[in-house]
């Protein structure tokens, strides 16, 4: 059974639709990222799947209830960090998490242990008892992920986790979540616009704009779908006469100059040899050859360009 | 649901208990509510203070003063510091949500409020309690019972419509100072009336039996309180709440 299934899923807010006829499915176990750039409808997705907000239309079942129908139900068995941490600043980190293993009607006794083993797993046990106003935002960002996984959720929503966190703080909770998704065993439904935490994250990504879900597949199926293999070349003597002759040749799918640069998409990467060859007989004084691998970001470039291109 | 009404309360008190409410003001703020209404203002006043059955009227109406300092706090801060969202994500329920934060604004209200009389009755009983022990009469004591939990619901469900309207703690208790300037008018005009028709206003007073006139405005409040209440679970929803 999948731990969400959409069909046709929509929400508009007057004019705009956030959400437009979303249908999508997420198997259990996975780590899920949903990419998309500001505005594109990953939060109001995330807002529809735990029944915060109704659908205009369509449908949506999370670990097979209904979220229109059966909300409460969604939300027992969820757990959530939303945009903002949402933790109380001038409690301590320990009654935070202990708060919240109350709602969920957890024994003292449990409550004590998770808080404990969650802590301690994140590195913030030390310091349990501080208010934690002045903590940094890295900090609470991670007692926040604790937070959504102190009353063992089947499955969590996670909204940009790493947004406005610097590269090191981004990097720590990347890891940290790496390991808890593993201990764990928890399905992770991910927004964020960081394509490289989708990367080394996700098992599965789908990209979202204006509310429509443009591709779905896993970070490598998406780039070889949606990419051609590149040729990344570097030398001297690139003349325009060179560059059109590569044009012209059928094994060049696309062909742009990066910083003096030539980045080639090739239709099939077992011939790069040919490319090299025919520039080295154009005088070209090659410095480098690399095979470039495609990252998720010109995947996601990509699609919302030809999303553009579909719209004019 | 009880549990978890009882779950949200708890929380809510230990916040404003521990860390003051959301004008800043820390614990001590509260000593101080103590000191001036427990010791001071009794000083001044002698034994009238435990006495007078007038004194009613102050008991029943303190409570709306401490409640309607916090309210705004408990509805507007918690979305106004973003932690509603997550609140609202959570498996509880709206009414959970609202009646929770009401009895942590009621148990408030009712607690400061017998704490000041309790500090008001030994300043008394150390100040002017020389032929014995002062107490305050039963039909006050049990007036300040019944009057300072009602006041105290009365601000709160007030407040929580307020909070839910304003857009910011500060915007909601600017709202609340005008209510209770509205709600104080009639006092504050008493003054520029002539003073025949006060006379007339006093004596009409005076007249009322005070255990039925209690009864009546308990009544009163108790059915005005429930339809502020009513109204307040109305708008009390995810769904709006989610898009302020």
């Amino acid at each position: 059974m999948n731990a969400i299934q959409t069909d046709q899923l929509t929400r508009s807010f007057g004019n705009l639709k956030a959400v437009d006829r979303l249908t999508l499915e997420v198997p259990r176990g996975t780590v899920f990222g949903f990419l998309g750039p500001n505005g594109s409808g990953k939060t109001t997705t995330i807002r529809l799947l735990l029944g915060l907000l109704d659908a205009d239309a369509g449908s949506a079942q999370v670990l097979g209830f209904n979220t229109r129908t059966q909300a409460d139900e969604v939300r027992v068995r969820c757990g959530a960090l939303l945009e903002h941490h949402g933790l109380y600043e001038r409690l301590s980190a320990a009654d935070n998490l202990d708060y919240y293993g109350r709602i969920w009607h957890m024994s003292k006794a449990d409550r004590e242990n998770r808080i404990r083993e969650l802590l301690e797993r994140l590195d913030l046990y030390k310091r349990r008892d501080e208010p934690i106003g002045r903590w940094s935002r890295g900090m609470k960002q991670k007692l926040a992920v604790a937070r959504t996984l102190m009353h063992h959720p089947e499955l969590i929503f996670l909204d940009e986790p790493t947004a406005g966190l610097d590269p090191v703080a981004s990097a720590t909770l990347r890891e940290d979540l790496a390991s808890l998704v593993v201990q764990e065993g928890v399905t992770i439904f991910l927004t964020t616009h960081n394509l490289a935490e989708a990367e080394k994250l996700c098992t599965q990504v789908g990209v979202i704009n204006h509310g429509q879900l443009l591709a779905v597949g896993s970070p490598a199926g998406l780039r070889a779908r949606t990419s051609a293999p590149r040729l990344y070349i570097t030398g001297q003597d690139i003349t325009s006469q060179v560059v059109d002759s590569l044009h012209s040749n059928l094994l060049v799918k696309k062909l742009q100059q990066r910083n003096g640069a030539l980045v080639i998409d090739l239709n099939d990467l077992a011939r790069s040899h040919e490319i090299v060859a025919q520039l080295v007989e154009a005088g070209v004084k090659i410095d480098e050859v690399r095979k470039e691998r495609v990252d998720l970001e010109d995947v996601f470039l990509q699609l919302v360009e030809e999303e553009r291109g579909g719209e004019e | 649901m009880i549990a978890d009404i009882f779950t949200v309360a708890s929380k809510e008190l230990r916040e404003i208990f521990t860390f003051g409410d959301a004008r800043g003001r820390s614990k001590f703020s509260l000593l101080i509510l103590i000191l001036i209404f427990g010791i001071v203002i009794p000083m001044q006043n002698g034994r009238d203070w435990v006495e007078s059955p007038i004194n009613i009227m102050v008991w029943g109406w303190m409570p709306f003063l401490w409640v309607s300092g916090i309210v705004a706090d408990l509805f507007a801060g918690e979305r106004e510091r973003h932690t509603l969202e997550a609140l609202l994500a959570t498996r509880l329920s709206d009414g959970s949500i609202l009646f929770g934060k009401l009895l942590a604004a009621l148990t408030y209200g009712f607690t400061l409020t017998w704490l000041i009389m309790l500090a008001s009755l030994v300043t008394i009983n150390i100040g002017f309690g020389r032929e014995g022990l002062l107490f305050y009469p039963l039909e006050l004591t049990l007036g300040a019972l019944v009057f300072s939990i009602l006041i105290s619901g009365l601000s709160a469900s007030i407040g929580v419509l307020v909070s839910l309207r304003a857009g910011s703690v500060r915007q909601a208790q600017q709202m609340m100072s005008a209510g209770m300037l509205v709600l104080f008018l009639p006092f504050m005009l008493m003054q520029f009336i002539p003073e025949g028709w006060r006379d007339a206003v006093g004596n009409i007073l005076l007249n009322i039996a005070p255990v039925q006139a209690a009864v009546g405005i308990a009544l009163v409040l108790l059915i005005v309180e429930s339809i502020l209440i009513v109204i307040a679970r109305r708008l009390f929803q995810r769904s709006k709440l989610i898009l302020d």
